[in-house]
């Protein structure tokens, strides 16, 4: 029996075998890229970033899947809908300033600042945001964020087909969660060294000079 | 335009060919307009002139009031009230002229839109009067009375009642009554307080008024000055051809209409409409699964409402009552104007969560906003059937942005926009959360980067040696300095020089160094 018949087996399970069944966002890093199931950030899924502190460069890692997804004029995934999608900030730390955005090449008028008063507001606000199919990214900076939480977001991830992106501290890096891809961004004296902890249908994977 | 809102109501002047002497001109070298002949149901026209109005428009505090105009780029004073008028305040004065006789004057900017809902609301006053109000121009009402004198006990109690009203409202009105709008208008305008029922009367009347109460382009007006045309009787012993073409067969026409040889038709005002209804329970009730349900029941009766007058409203009130305390409000608004109670009943049901009744609750009562006319848009063709219905978006921006804004209120949810400014601190602002979202943004490119995150005030760092400080560690430089100056038009001037650097634990940090008065170090945004 040759190696190819074997492998048709429907028992025979590969770790990579949901590549290429969900194309991925390409995220403006090909080294990233080919590192990512998909070749890129995983649409319609939860994805956690872990830092230590802001200004590492959490933002920039985004910012090209993001300004593709805010100029895409017919998306995909909206079906007849010719409507670029929105990208949603839930309980953003600071004021996201907009002529950096639009340097980015991020189309201002497709932005939407949520400031909810606590955590289940904000929880509230994400599900309602990625749910409504008519957000492409949504980026939320929860405080605490549990196990249960993140099946909620993934699964609104899921119905919306829209991107989340939940921001945490490193100490959630011991929490489980039903994130598809787990980043870890870590400081390391000449740059930031981005740690894929966790990546459904990849493995992970260390990408030191990226940023 | 829905029917209904606006009805146009034709003149009684039906056309006839039949011809007639005209009563106006020997010399007659232009074809006469088509002449009225006497119909059964006489109009009497009652017209409300407010030459006050801008000042009447915000009365609300007992001290010494001027409203200003701006003319020419100066502040002026247009109308002042009795107060000031004794202080020597006159009309025509700059605003400081009068500020210097009299410091406690309060100045108030002329407004077109306070004094347009003021009309708005005598017109819905006047409504009790007659069935026809007309909101002539800007500070005249007409009121069609000869349908209403018998229920009033006849013209000098309708008079008097319209009169006494307005005072007691505040309003010094002139008023005149006529058997044609524009004659009404006009005598009111030349304050005569007179009442002409007979149509023969009315020619002699409008002859002796003065051509400035026509309100006629001011050259026209000169020209017809300077022929030695000064009254209405003048005009009217002009040739009819010459005089069109000279000052336009509009003119003509005007005289035509005042004298009721020509229909004058008006629009007719009508107060927009409002929903109210109240359910009243037996008795109290705390079970909100109940209360949802007659909020809908309400909701339905609501669309009713508005479907059938095609309209649609964008803020809803529910109250709650209770037996002891005061009653519970809910409002509700809406991006666009709609009546659907499917959808309001979504976003009443986000805030009906969270909402706290301190008491069992024995009515409740549903009162719309403001309505106005839906449009309702065609749905379109799509040629794509095939598309899966769960990749369908299920709401539109607009409703998520409704939603979100019912549950975490009105200042949590905006969108960004650029502004033309230098400044790094002006050159952003929000945006509501439900105004016109889709509008375009101004694109600006900076040369040099700007952080993602911006900090909502620069903080200060600490120093050492000349070197900023950021917890504890010295910033290194990268780039800079980039120079920002100026803003001495708004006394809010800057002059900083603009550094990219880094922080030993990897932050990337947009400081600067203050070049006014102490040169310290400030964070402002942080490079995400």
């Amino acid at each position: 029996m040759s190696l190819e018949k074997l492998l048709e087996n429907p028992r025979v399970w590969r770790g990579s075998s949901q590549v290429g069944t969900r194309s991925g966002l390409a995220s403006g890093y090909p080294k990233l890229d080919r590192c990512l199931p998909g070749g890129g950030w995983p649409r319609g899924a939860l994805t956690e970033i872990l830092i230590g502190q802001y200004g590492i460069g959490e933002l920039r890692l985004l910012m090209p899947a993001l300004a593709q997804l805010s100029a895409e004029e017919t998306p995909a995934y909206t079906g007849e809908v010719t409507e670029p999608g929105w990208i949603a900030w839930v309980a953003p730390p600071f004021q996201p300033y907009a002529p950096a955005l639009q340097q980015h090449g991020i189309d201002l008028s497709r932005m939407l600042i949520v400031r909810p008063k606590d955590d289940s507001e904000l929880l509230w606000s994400a599900e309602q945001a990625l749910s409504s199919g008519t957000c492409a990214a949504v980026l939320l900076w929860p405080d605490k964020l549990d196990d249960q939480a993140s099946r909620r977001l993934q699964l609104a991830a899921e119905k919306g087909n829209s991107w989340a992106i939940a921001f945490r501290p490193l100490a959630a890096r011991q929490q489980a969660s039903a994130a598809a891809l787990r980043l870890e961004l870590q400081f390391t004296g000449q740059g930031t060294r981005v740690h894929i902890l966790k990546s459904r249908g990849g493995r992970p994977t260390v990408l030191n000079d990226l940023l | 335009m829905p029917a209904g809102r606006r009805v146009k109501r034709a003149d009684s002047a039906t056309s006839s060919a039949r011809q007639q002497v005209l009563p106006f001109a020997e010399p007659l070298p232009l074809a006469p307009p088509v002449s009225v002949t006497p119909t059964p149901v006489r109009r009497l026209w009652f017209c409300v002139c407010l030459p006050k109005l801008p000042l009447e428009a915000c009365r609300s505090s007992t001290e010494a009031l001027a409203i200003v105009e701006e003319q020419h780029g100066n502040h002026r004073v247009l109308l002042a009230d009795a107060a000031a008028l004794a202080a020597g305040i006159m009309t025509g004065q700059s605003a400081n002229a009068a500020l210097a006789l009299l410091p406690t004057l309060k100045l108030e900017e002329r407004s077109h839109v306070r004094e347009q809902q003021v009309l708005e609301r005598l017109a819905s006053w006047l409504e009790r009067f007659s069935s026809f109000v007309s909101i002539a121009d800007k500070d005249l009402l007409l009121l069609e009375i000869a349908g209403s004198l018998r229920l009033f006990g006849g013209l000098p109690n309708l008079r008097q009642e319209i009169s006494q009203g307005l005072g007691v409202l505040g309003f010094s009105a002139a008023v005149a009554i006529a058997p044609t709008p524009l004659a009404a208008t006009w005598l009111a305008r030349a304050g005569r307080r007179v009442c002409i029922r007979a149509a023969e009367n009315l020619g002699p009347a409008l002859r002796q008024l003065p051509l400035a109460c026509l309100h006629w382009p001011a050259g026209q007006r000169e020209s017809l000055t300077g022929m030695g045309i000064t009254t209405i009787g003048d005009c009217l012993r002009l040739p009819r051809e010459g005089f069109a073409r000279r000052f336009g067969v509009e003119r003509l026409l005007d005289l035509d209409r005042a004298l009721g040889h020509l229909p004058d038709p008006r629009d007719s005002w009508r107060a927009p409409e409002r929903f109210c209804a109240d359910y009243e329970m037996t008795e109290e009730q705390s079970d909100r699964e109940l209360l949802l349900h007659i909020c809908r029941e309400l909701l339905l009766s609501h669309e009713q409402f508005l479907l059938a007058r095609q309209l649609g409203t964008q803020r809803l009130c529910f109250s709650f009552f209770h037996f002891k305390s005061v009653a519970t409000e809910l409002h509700l608004g809406a991006a666009l104007a709609d009546r659907s109670a499917s959808h309001w009943f979504d976003l009443l049901k986000i805030r009906f969560e969270v909402l706290r009744l301190p008491e069992p609750v024995i009515a409740v009562r549903l009162r719309s906003g403001l309505s106005q006319p839906l449009q309702a848009e065609t749905a379109r063709l799509s040629f794509n059937n095939n598309a899966p219905a769960k990749q369908k978006r299920r709401y539109s921006i607009t409703q998520l942005a409704e939603r979100l804004v019912a549950r975490i209120g009105d200042h949590a949810v905006n969108a960004l926009t650029m502004v033309a400014e230098h400044r790094p601190e002006y050159a952003w602002s929000v945006r509501g959360p439900l105004s016109d979202w889709s509008a375009n943004t101004l694109t600006m490119i900076a040369d040099s980067k700007r952080p993602l995150w911006m900090l909502p005030e620069p903080a200060l760092l600490p120093a050492d040696s000349g070197y900023p400080l950021h917890q504890g560690c010295r910033l290194t430089l990268l780039e800079g300095p980039e120079r920002l100056e100026t803003g001495w038009w708004d006394e809010q001037g800057i002059s900083r020089d603009y550094y990219t650097a880094v922080s030993g634990v990897g932050m990337r940090l947009w400081v600067f160094r203050n070049r006014q008065r102490t040169p310290n170090w400030y964070l402002h945004g942080i490079f995400g």
